[in-house]
């Protein structure tokens, strides 16, 4: 039926129960796509679109904003609209809300229910992100969670940390670093890393 | 914290604010199944058949037992299967019917 219907190495080898959950996806999309529900060609299309995401697409909003004053106060007045800008569409009316870091307030991202993330700028989560351990401690305990990831903040830098649901997805917007005035905005966007945007890290002055 | 009562207070993926272990950082590029897993929940709430909710929901009923075991993407296409029997989208017979069909398909012993 399509090209995704033939094994490949994971099914029927090595563990039972991984190669169970493969059969079960599988049987579930067959049955979908016969009673109409989904089409294979939207599936392709979400892969397609899936891959096309990464946080590529954030470090080139964190970098206009850097380099345009303008684009920046849209981009903290409405996320959403601002990443239009650059061609990057949310779904599902889900809100983008960007938060700016400073040399006061660090932000830190999280989903404690479940891996909500802002997908369209960032693409899918890290794995850690959708951890137990990161889930339950960010919001007690963000300096210890941040020490963790080598992010040792002044005490008196505010940590806010930022609870996503999936009406609302948080970007941090990191501080742009010492030293890089004379870099143009796609040599900014190379510096800008997805943990600088989930707030994990900062973002370091080149060389 | 682990007392009985909130044991009732909070759902099984309610976790903020609980200790745990320190982060492991940890990633790996999804498996072909698992982006195809991603993509069918997408198509499912763009349809109107699953949304988020109800998908978030499917897995916080998984139970604390199986949450602990299982990988990520197994969650979601255990839940995905739960909710689409709940909401009476397929039925169970549908689905292991069609397990079995796949696993003689592709030559597996059951």
């Amino acid at each position: 039926m399509t090209a995704h219907d033939h094994p490949h190495a994971a099914v029927g080898e090595g563990d039972e129960l991984p190669g169970y959950f493969e059969i079960l996806e599988i049987a579930l999309r067959e049955l979908l796509i016969e009673k109409g529900l989904v089409s294979a060609d939207a599936l392709r299309r979400q892969i397609e679109i899936l891959d096309s995401r990464s946080p590529a697409l954030g470090s080139r909003v964190v970098a206009r904003a850097w380099v345009d004053a303008a684009f920046k106060a849209r981009l903290l007045a409405d996320g959403s609209a601002a990443c239009e800008e650059l061609g990057v569409t949310m779904y599902d009316g889900t809100k983008l809300i960007v938060l700016e870091n400073t040399p006061e307030v660090h932000n830190l991202v999280v989903c404690t229910l479940c891996s909500c993330y802002p997908r369209p700028v960032l693409g899918l989560p890290p794995d850690w992100y959708k951890s137990r351990a990161y889930r339950s401690r960010a919001v007690r305990w963000p300096r210890s969670v941040l020490a963790e990831f080598g992010t040792n903040l002044p005490d008196d830098v505010e940590v806010r940390v930022h609870d996503s649901t999936a009406a609302m997805r948080y970007l941090v917007l990191p501080m742009r670093p010492e030293g890089t005035d004379d870099l143009d905005e796609d040599a900014l966007a190379g510096l800008v890393t997805r943990d600088a945007m989930i707030g994990v890290t900062r973002v370091a002055t080149p060389g | 914290m682990t007392g009985a009562d909130d044991l009732i207070r909070r759902g099984a993926n309610d976790l903020g604010g609980l200790p745990a272990e320190p982060i492991v950082i940890s990633d790996h590029e999804l498996l072909p199944w698992e982006k195809r897993c991603h993509a069918l929940l997408d198509v499912l709430a763009e349809n109107r058949v699953v949304n988020t909710e109800e998908k978030r929901r499917g897995i916080d009923d998984l139970g604390s037992e199986l949450l602990g075991k299982l990988t990520y993407y197994e969650k979601w296409v255990l839940a995905a299967s739960n909710v689409l029997m709940q909401k009476g989208v397929l039925t169970s017979d549908e689905i292991a019917q069609r397990v079995e069909a796949v696993q003689d398909r592709l030559g597996m012993a059951r």
